[in-house]
């Protein structure tokens, strides 16, 4: 084997090495799901991501997470405390506890873009919040639902939402006012692990056009019911 | 010359940025999770009873909102009334399009279509296969009503005497263009000839429900008496009287349609696994049988064509059994001989891959550093309340001066 030979499969072998070492950073690059294996989707039947959720230890199931639900102008929001039959109806912007881990089936109703319409979208927490010591009524999450969002559960499409916590070094300055910011993506996109590396999920909301059928009650609709815990709406004290 | 490549070597994997590490060769750096329906349970004896697990175990969480009805809404045309088969006859008019009706899932129906604007003379008796639910689906018909339109070239087809199938169903997510989820319906008068919609659909997506239209008359008198009818002096039929219910739905008479048979389920014979369980829990039934008194579990797929259940992957407290099926045929006749083993390969295209399980995790804090003097409040204690003019909440540093 000649000297240059010996050279050029020693250089091989060194850049082997060197490829080696970095194989890290080549992961973390080019796998899809921003370097994370995210096993739920958008799509797992409701509930899972909650169940999941709980196992994790992300909260405790007697947490009661405080969400706002803000509709686009006024409407009437009705929770409902662990069974249809004692529905608690609040004008929007409506705020209740939730518990993590649980499915919730709200109404939505008395809205002036849809006389007559109802809606029945169903929230799932999949994380909570961390506000300071006595103030979680300050800081709910917040789940505005848009006109067109209405529009397509009013056409018979679905509408699925993951309202996630921004991780604050990745907002841009420019988002830090203003309005919420609202991505689109795509049906392949996984929304749970986009919302994963923008940021913290914290609820999956879900909106169709099935609307409960009085010929043939179907009590599985209104899902296995969770307790509520109504406040107040609070608003920022005065410095 | 030996430095010469050993540089060469390292500047160009450093450009380059080690885009190849060898695991290319292998991997292409994508994972596949299993399917929906796989990730609602581990698998055949982890979670079912099994050998050592046999006394019942806990009962898995009940998932919300796996509804057993799906709805079906009957978008027109409009003042088309609905009705569906019920014990002794047809209700009629039990719905006048747009309406909607929480069909039980699993189910056949069949339905009785008057009154169709254009076409006040037709009738029809389509037969709706409502699907039973599928992880994959549950979202979706948890949330939203499945479209049910039936449109003039149906008509014209039925009319023509041509068989006309509607599948409706849920793409999967790669075939979705739109960003908003929606079903797909797929009719049997659209594709080419010989090509099953059913399968078709199958192949894109997820099945919820399947309508098929022709032009047969269900409720057409027999002119004929039938053989053993019995006949008067004069050779007359003899003018039988029943009772048959009537409903009608314009005049309030509302009545829940009667399935007719199974929707969406292979049904192949092949009996349940029966596993006998040792001492109920409290609030279960004593002695449990599976597939007598609690749910089936386990339950292959695969059926083997002498009754029994297989492969047989489950235990039955024993070893697995069968494991070969020989058929011998000692008629004289040319065919060939029966093959001694079955092998079935069955695969997922892709693979199921996971990533490797995790063995190192860095866990790093960053802490502000204050300078001596400087105190840490948190927001919501700063001394000046850690809000703005306005009362919004300011973090530290920001407040207004």
């Amino acid at each position: 084997m000649s000297r240059a030979l010996q050279a050029f499969v020693a250089a091989l072998l060194w850049g082997g090495l060197v490829c080696v070492g970095n194989t890290a950073a080549w992961a973390q690059g080019t796998i899809s799901g921003h370097g994370r294996y995210v096993p739920i989707d958008q799509y797992v039947p409701p509930g899972i991501a909650g169940q999941m959720a709980l196992q994790a230890g992300k909260a405790t199931p007697d947490h009661f997470q405080p969400v706002r639900v803000k509709l686009p102008t006024t409407g009437t929001v009705t929770f409902f405390d662990g069974t249809p039959q004692r529905p608690v109806e609040l004008a929007a912007p409506a705020q209740a506890g939730l518990l993590v881990g649980r499915m919730y089936r709200l109404r939505v109703t008395d809205l002036p873009e849809f006389p007559g319409g109802e809606f029945y979208p169903s929230i799932e927490l999949v994380d909570r919040l961390h506000p300071p010591p006595g103030q979680a009524e300050r800081f709910p999450v917040e789940i505005e639902l848009f006109p067109e969002e209405f529009t397509g559960a009013d056409n018979g499409r679905m509408v699925t939402k993951v309202v996630y916590l921004e991780q604050p070094n990745l907002v841009l300055t420019q988002h830090l006012h203003g309005e919420k910011r609202v991505t689109d993506l795509a049906p392949s996109q996984n929304a749970l692990a986009e919302a994963d590396f923008l940021g913290r999920p914290i609820a999956i909301v879900r909106m169709g056009g099935r609307t409960p059928d009085r010929n043939a009650p179907d009590w599985q609709f209104w899902g296995p019911g969770a307790p509520i815990r109504i406040t107040t709406n609070v608003t920022n004290p005065q410095p | 010359m030996k430095y010469y490549f050993l540089a060469l070597g390292t500047v160009v994997v450093v450009c380059v940025g080690c885009a190849m590490d060898g695991q290319q060769l292998t991997k292409k750096g994508e994972y596949h999770a299993p399917p929906a329906a796989m990730m609602q349970r581990p698998g055949p004896m982890v979670d079912g009873p099994g050998p050592g697990v046999l006394p019942m175990m806990a009962p898995p969480p009940q998932r919300p909102f796996a509804l057993t009805t799906s709805q079906v809404r009957f978008v027109g045309p409009d003042g088309m009334k609905v009705g569906w088969q019920v014990p002794g006859g047809f209700a009629e008019s039990q719905l006048i399009a747009p309406a909607r009706y929480n069909f039980v899932q699993a189910q056949t129906y069949r339905l009785k279509l008057t009154s169709i604007p254009g076409h006040e003379g037709l009738t029809i008796y389509p037969t709706l296969k409502v699907y039973p639910g599928h992880p994959n689906t549950e979202a979706y018909l948890s949330h939203n009503s499945l479209p049910v339109q039936i449109n003039v070239e149906d008509l014209e087809q039925v009319e023509g005497n041509n068989f006309v199938t509607k599948v409706i169903y849920l793409p999967d997510a790669r075939y979705q263009e739109l960003a908003v989820a929606n079903v797909e319906t797929l009719v049997s008068t659209r594709l080419d000839p010989g090509v099953d919609p059913i399968q078709e659909a199958d192949k894109m997506g997820t099945i919820m429900a399947v309508l098929e239209m022709g032009n047969l008359d269900l409720e057409m008198p027999n002119p004929v008496a039938p053989q053993g009818t019995a006949l008067n002096a004069d050779g007359s039929e003899v003018q039988q009287v029943a009772y048959r219910a009537a409903f009608d739905g314009e005049q309030g008479q509302m009545m829940p349609p009667m399935p007719i048979g199974p929707a969406g389920q292979h049904v192949n014979g092949i009996p349940n696994a029966m596993m006998m369980a040792g001492m109920g829990l409290p609030g279960q039934p004593a002695g449990p049988i599976s597939g007598v008194n609690m749910p089936v579990w386990g339950m292959p797929t695969t059926g083997t064509p002498i009754g029994l259940p297989g492969p047989t992957h489950l235990p039955y407290g024993g070893p697995a059994g069968l494991q070969s099926h020989t058929v011998r045929n000692q008629t004289k006749m040319d065919l060939h001989a029966p093959v001694k083993d079955v092998l079935v390969d069955v695969s997922h295209e892709p693979g199921l891959s996971l990533p490797p399980p995790v063995k190192y995790i860095q866990y790093k804090e960053k802490h502000p550093v204050y300078s001596p003097g400087e105190l840490s409040y948190p927001a919501w204690a700063q001394p000046q309340g850690g809000y703005g003019a306005d009362g919004a909440y300011c973090p530290p540093g920001q407040q207004p001066q």
